[in-house]
């Protein structure tokens, strides 16, 4: 019951989110939007995984967790310097 | 979840408050994503769910830890969290801010409306835009 | 750029616990969800981590691709090992039965060795993957 809750207002949040990622208007807020989805999908694996009695799927949502942040930080990267490794002008010194 | 130990009771009445709590910032937060007007308040409206209604949810699923390697990493999914998102917040700010997103809130100092003073900057044929601006 | 300083001291921060948490999930493989590819992607993604916020030149000191290159080959060479092991035992390719004393520590040697093989490849795979993407001028 107590996970039920917590999973359900995790889903709901998650629906906005992903209306919001597909209604814009700017790239910005799409970025926003799919930040927020991912951090809602790590929490909503830790629910599952103790709704389950399957702690072992913490890992997984760490890892997502991870992945989610740096994912992020490479879109956004990239919006802003149309680039993921050199910096823009080519200075030696790099980036973001 | 059922047994009736003081220690159960008391465990089931914390994990409910502290999963209202976090449910109701998720849901607050999720609809401010979905209706405030501009993007920096959005964003105001993600962070609160990535901090706030993450924290509370996590804390209430470690009240239900069996064994110390889950609380553990627990632990560190909350730690990891509370690190990256106001970091990929503020870079996201950061990155909208030098691309020329333009707040709709007035500006403090002033009590002008930016979208007012940047039409009018345009107009007067200002050369840099914010998106030049900003890094040299 | 020396204006993301939040982004340098966070990345700086996380970096040990993304490799430690690599480390966790390639030889606790076998415990739980996890193993060699899994711990590979989690430790390549360090790596990437510290290429998008201080630049592919100094993530290129930290891990030249030279050393990537032979570390690429030093996995598919341990894994093969392992089995051309098994083969100089006088069992088949692969068996980890007879690489200890008695069966059940063989196999578990052979499972750790065959998984950091996996684990070597796969993350200099996907670290020259991302500096190839990431190397292209426009």
């Amino acid at each position: 019951m107590l996970f039920a809750v917590a999973s359900l207002a995790v889903a709901v949040s998650m629906l906005f989110a992903l209306i919001r990622a597909l209604a814009g208007p700017s790239v910005f807020d799409r970025i926003l939007a799919v930040n927020m989805f991912g951090t809602k999908t790590v929490l909503l694996i830790a629910i599952a995984g103790f709704f389950m009695g399957r702690p072992e799927f913490l890992d997984i949502a760490l890892a997502y967790a991870l992945i989610n942040f740096i994912g992020t930080i490479a879109v956004m990267k990239f919006f802003r310097y149309r680039t993921l490794g050199l910096p823009r002008g080519g200075e030696d010194l790099g980036d973001l | 979840m059922g047994e009736l130990s003081p220690l159960g009771l008391l465990r089931d009445g914390l994990a409910w408050v502290l999963v209202l709590g976090g449910s109701g910032f998720m849901l607050v937060g999720g609809l401010g994503v979905l209706r405030m007007p501009d993007f920096y308040t959005r964003q105001h409206a993600a962070g609160i769910t990535d901090t706030s209604a993450a924290a509370l949810i996590l804390f209430a699923l470690l009240l239900f830890a069996p064994d110390f390697l889950v609380a553990a990493k627990l632990v560190l999914i909350l730690m990891f969290l509370l690190l990256t998102s106001p970091t990929a917040s503020h870079a996201l700010a950061q990155a909208a801010v030098a691309s020329g997103v333009v707040p709709l809130a007035d500006d403090w100092r002033t009590g002008e409306n930016r979208e007012a003073g940047r039409e009018s900057a345009k107009d007067a044929g200002a050369g840099s835009g914010p998106a030049s601006g900003e890094r040299q | 750029m020396h204006d993301h300083i939040i982004l340098r001291v966070i990345t700086k921060l996380l970096m040990p616990f993304i490799f430690l948490f690599a480390l966790y999930v390639q030889f606790h493989g076998d415990y739980g969800p996890g193993g060699g590819f899994q711990a590979g992607v989690i430790f390549a993604t360090g790596l990437i981590l510290y290429a998008l916020i201080f630049g592919l030149r100094s993530a290129k000191k930290v891990t030249p691709p030279r050393v990537l290159r032979v570390q690429l080959a030093l996995g598919v060479l341990l894994y093969a090992g392992v089995g051309v092991v098994g083969i100089m035992s006088g069992a088949e390719y692969l068996n980890y039965d007879v690489l200890a004393e008695d069966a059940h520590s063989g196999q578990h040697l052979g499972i750790l060795l065959v998984e950091l093989g996996v684990g070597l490849t796969v993350s200099a795979a996907m670290t020259l993957i991302f500096f190839l993407f990431a190397g292209q001028e426009q």
